[in-house]
C-alpha cells in the first residue's frame, strides 16, 4: 500500500513538472510580448545585456507611433481580420459538420476514396497552392476581396475528419427513429446532430478562427494595401532599413486579444469537449 | 520566350475578344498564351479601363497603380502628384514593405495577372525577376525617347538579357567611405591624403585599443567583397552565366578584406544591428563604406551626430586606382501582363519620372535618392554645401563616383554567392582557409549549386 502510494507520488511530481515546464514555455513568450510593447525600443533591444522582466510605461507611445504610421491602418487589419476570421469560422463549421454529416451517417459510391483524397490534401502546403489559387481567384474576379481567402478553405480537410470522427458517435438507432416519426434528413442533421456535437463544434471553431487568423502568404498576394488582415499589416512594419520593434509588439500583443476573447466564450464548450471523449460508459 | 515574342499578337487579341470577335486566331495562339491572362483581368491597377479602346496605337489608360516600398514609394508620390498635374490621369501609388512587395510582386508576375502597371524592382533582384518571364521588354521604347545614354553606364547590364531592356534605371548608390572626422581628429587620425587601403589601414593603427576604424560584419562579408570586386572591375559572372569568382581580381579583393581584419583596425558587429548604430554614435566605429543612401540613414537615427561627419572616395587597390564603386540601386518595371493602354500610360509615367531632372532633383532633394540620370549632375543641388557632413560638398564628391562606375552582372545565382562568399571568407578570416582557397570554395560551391560552369 504504501509502495503505492510512494509510486503514485512520484508520478505526480514528474506530471506536475512536465506540465509546469510546459506552462513556461507557452507563457514566456506571451509575456514577453506583452512587456516589450509597454518598452521603448532601445529597452527592449538592450534586453539581452539589459534584461527589462517588468512593465514599462511606453505602451500608449508605442501605440501612437503604430497608429501614426502611414503605410499601416492597424485598427483597419483587426477590423479585417476579424470580419473575415468570424465569416471563415461560421461557414467552415456549417460546410465542415455536413461534410461530416454525410462521412459518417451514409452509404454512397466512392465514399472512403473520396474521404481519403480529402484527407490528402492536409499535406499540401500553403507555399505549393498560392499561384494556382491566385490564378483561380483572379479568374472568378476575387482579387483583393475577403472572399478570396475566405472561399479557398471554407471546406476545411482537417474540420471534414474531425467532424466525421465524432459524429460516428451518433447512435444509428436514434436517427432511425427520427426518419419513422418523419423528420427530413436536413432535419437529422440540424435538429439531431448538430446538438450533440456542440462541444466538437466549439473546439473545431477554435482550430478554424485561428487557422485563418495566421493566415500571411495568401492574404499578402491576394489583397491590397487597405484590405491587409494582422499578420500581413504586421510585416508592413519590417521596413528595408530598419524593423520597427515596439510598434510590432504592440501590434502582436494587441492582436492577440480576440483569440483570448474567443478563448474565453467557448472556454466551457471546449473544455467539455476535451473531457467528453475521456470517460467511456 | 512564347510569352516575349507574341506580345504583339496577345494585343490584338484582347481587342479581339473586345470586340465580340474572338474565335479563329485565338485557337491558334492559345499554345503561346498559356500563364498569360485571363480576359478581364487586367485588375488590381492595371486596367484603368483604357484596355476597351486601345485601336488607336498611342491610347493611354486614365489610371495606373504603382507599388514601392518605404522611401522610394514616398518619392513616387512627389513625382505622381506632379505627372497628375501634366497629364490627364491618375497615379495611384501603393506603398508595401519590401520584402512583402517582392513576394507579391513576383507572384503575381508567375500567375499572369494583378501586377500593378509600374513596380520598383532592386538591380540585385533584376535577374530572377527576369526569369519569371513576366517583365515587358521596353527596350524600344528607351531607344525612341533617347534615354539609352541619359544614364550612367554602369546601370543597364543587370537590366539587360539578351538584347531586351526590361527596367528603366532610377537611383543608384555610388560608395564613400563616411568617417567621423571629430573622432579622428581627436586621435590624430588624418585621412584627408589617403588615397589608397594602405594608407588608410595605417592611419587606422594610430586609434587607440577598443576604438576601430571600420567595421568587418561576418554576416557581410559578401557585400564588402561585392563592393571592392566591382570596384577593380570584376564581374562576377560570365557573359554566358559561368561563375567567376575565382580570379586573380577576386583574391585581390580577399587578401584585402582579410588584411583590414588581420590589423586589428576593424570591430564586428552585425550590421544594422542596433549594437552597429550605437557604436558609430558614439565614434567606437569610425568609419564604413556604404552607397550615398546611408546620409539618409545617418541623418534619421543619429541626427545627434550632424556636423561630425564626413565623406571621402574609398580607398583604391594602388595609387592612381579606381576609386568608384557602388552599392545598391532600383529601377521601374513594367509587367508584360498589363494592358497596353496601361503599360503606356506606366511608361509615360516612368519617363516624366526618371528620364527628366526635374523629377529625379526633387526625389534627391526630398529623399536623398541619388539619381542615375546623369543630367541631374548638372544641377546646383550638387554643390551645395552639406550641414551634416560640416559644409562639405558632399553631391559633387557623389556625383563624380557615379559616372564612374563599372557595370556589374546579377543573375538568379547572386543569392548563392551571397552565402558562400559570406561562409568561406568566415573561415579564411577565421585563418582555416587562405584567401586562394576561400575564393576557389566559393567558386565551387556556387557551381555545385546552380549547376553552372566554373568561367
Amino acid at each position: 500500500m504504501r509502495e503505492d502510494d510512494r509510486r503514485e507520488g512520484v508520478w505526480r511530481f514528474l506530471t506536475y513538472t512536465v506540465l509546469l515546464a510546459a506552462v513556461v514555455v507557452t507563457l514566456v513568450p506571451l509575456y514577453w510580448i506583452v512587456v516589450a510593447a509597454t518598452l521603448p525600443e532601445r529597452a527592449f533591444l538592450a534586453a539581452g545585456s539589459d534584461p527589462r522582466l517588468l512593465p514599462g510605461g511606453h505602451f500608449l507611445e508605442n501605440l501612437r507611433a503604430l497608429q501614426a504610421r502611414e503605410n499601416v491602418d492597424f485598427l483597419g487589419s483587426i477590423r479585417n481580420s476579424v470580419f473575415v476570421a468570424v465569416t471563415y469560422t461560421l461557414l467552415s463549421l456549417v460546410l465542415c459538420s455536413m461534410g461530416g454529416f454525410a462521412f459518417a451517417k451514409y452509404e454512397f459510391r466512392f465514399k472512403e476514396p473520396i474521404f481519403y483524397a480529402i484527407l490528402a490534401t492536409l499535406i499540401l502546403p500553403i507555399q505549393l497552392l498560392v499561384i494556382p489559387l491566385f490564378l483561380l481567384v483572379s479568374r472568378i474576379g476575387l482579387t483583393n476581396s475577403f472572399w478570396a481567402i475566405i472561399l479557398p478553405w471554407a471546406a476545411n480537410p482537417l474540420g471534414i475528419f474531425l467532424m466525421r470522427q465524432n459524429m460516428r458517435s451518433i447512435p444509428d438507432a436514434l436517427l432511425e427513429s427520427a426518419r419513422i416519426d418523419g423528420a427530413t434528413e436536413f432535419q437529422l442533421y440540424y435538429r439531431i446532430a448538430l446538438p450533440t456535437m456542440k462541444s466538437s463544434l466549439a473546439a473545431l471553431a477554435i482550430v478554424l478562427f485561428l487557422f485563418q487568423w495566421n493566415l500571411f502568404l495568401f492574404p499578402l498576394v491576394i489583397l491590397d494595401t487597405g484590405k491587409y488582415t494582422i499578420p500581413v499589416a504586421i510585416n508592413q512594419l519590417v521596413g528595408a532599413q530598419r524593423v520597427y520593434y515596439d510598434q510590432i509588439m504592440v501590434a502582436a500583443a494587441l492582436s492577440i486579444v480576440p483569440i483570448f476573447l474567443l478563448f474565453l466564450f467557448l472556454q466551457k464548450q471546449f473544455v467539455s469537449g476535451i473531457l467528453a471523449g475521456s470517460i467511456k460508459e | 520566350m512564347c510569352a516575349n515574342s507574341t506580345r504583339g499578337r496577345r494585343a490584338v487579341e484582347r481587342r479581339s475578344i473586345l470586340k465580340g470577335l474572338g474565335g479563329a486566331g485565338l485557337a491558334a495562339l492559345a499554345g503561346c498564351i498559356g500563364t498569360g491572362d485571363a480576359p478581364g483581368s487586367g485588375d488590381g491597377g492595371g486596367d484603368g479601363g483604357g484596355g476597351g479602346n486601345s485601336s488607336a496605337g498611342g491610347e493611354m489608360a486614365k489610371r495606373i497603380e504603382a507599388w514601392g516600398w518605404d522611401v522610394a514609394a514616398k518619392s513616387l508620390g512627389i513625382t505622381a502628384s506632379a505627372y497628375e498635374k501634366e497629364a490627364d490621369a491618375t497615379v495611384d501609388v501603393k506603398q508595401i514593405g519590401r520584402s512583402d512587395m517582392k513576394d507579391k510582386y513576383k507572384s503575381r508576375l508567375l500567375s499572369g495577372s494583378g501586377a500593378p502597371a509600374v513596380a520598383m524592382m532592386e538591380s540585385v533582384d533584376a535577374a530572377a525577376w527576369v526569369a519569371t518571364g513576366g517583365l515587358r521588354d521596353i527596350g524600344g521604347w528607351i531607344e525612341e525617347a533617347g534615354l539609352r545614354d541619359a544614364f550612367v553606364s554602369g546601370k543597364w547590364e543587370p537590366l539587360t538579357k539578351e538584347g531586351k531592356t526590361y527596367a528603366l534605371p532610377w537611383d543608384i548608390g555610388p560608395v564613400g567611405t563616411f568617417y567621423r572626422n571629430d573622432v579622428l581628429e581627436q586621435h590624430g587620425v588624418d585621412v584627408s591624403n589617403v588615397e589608397t587601403w594602405d594608407q588608410f589601414i595605417e592611419e587606422g593603427k594610430k586609434l587607440p585599443d577598443g576604438q576601430y576604424m571600420l567595421n568587418l560584419p561576418s554576416n557581410d562579408y559578401d557585400g564588402l567583397w561585392r563592393m571592392q570586386y566591382r570596384q577593380l572591375g570584376g564581374q562576377p559572372f560570365t557573359e554566358d552565366g559561368k561563375v567567376n569568382l575565382d580570379n586573380e581580381t577576386s583574391v585581390r579583393v580577399a587578401r584585402n578584406l582579410k588584411r583590414i581584419h588581420d590589423s586589428g583596425i576593424a570591430d564586428d558587429k552585425a550590421s544594422w544591428s542596433s549594437a552597429w548604430f550605437s557604436a558609430f554614435k558614439s565614434g567606437s566605429i569610425a568609419a564604413l563604406n556604404a552607397g550615398a543612401w546611408m546620409e539618409g540613414t545617418l541623418r534619421a537615427e543619429l541626427p545627434g551626430t550632424s556636423g561630425k561627419w564626413r565623406v571621402m572616395k574609398p580607398p583604391a587597390f594602388e595609387a592612381g586606382g579606381s576609386r568608384a564603386t557602388n552599392w545598391g540601386g532600383s529601377n521601374l518595371v513594367i509587367a508584360d501582363q498589363v494592358e497596353e493602354a496601361a503599360a503606356r500610360r506606366g511608361w509615360d509615367y516612368m519617363k516624366f519620372s526618371l528620364g527628366t531632372k526635374e523629377m529625379q532633383l526633387a526625389m534627391y532633394e526630398e529623399y536623398g535618392i541619388f539619381p542615375a540620370l546623369k543630367a541631374a549632375y548638372e544641377a546646383d543641388q550638387f554643390d551645395r554645401k552639406n550641414e551634416f557632413f560640416g559644409g562639405q560638398r558632399s553631391g559633387r564628391l557623389f556625383a563624380e563616383i557615379a559616372r564612374k562606375i563599372e557595370p556589374y552582372r546579377f543573375t538568379t545565382a547572386t543569392p548563392e554567392v551571397t552565402k558562400a562568399i559570406n561562409a568561406h571568407f568566415g573561415s579564411m578570416m577565421g585563418g582555416t582557409l587562405s584567401p586562394e582557397e576561400a575564393v576557389a570554395k566559393a567558386a565551387k560551391q556556387v557551381a555545385d549549386r546552380t549547376g553552372r560552369e566554373l568561367a
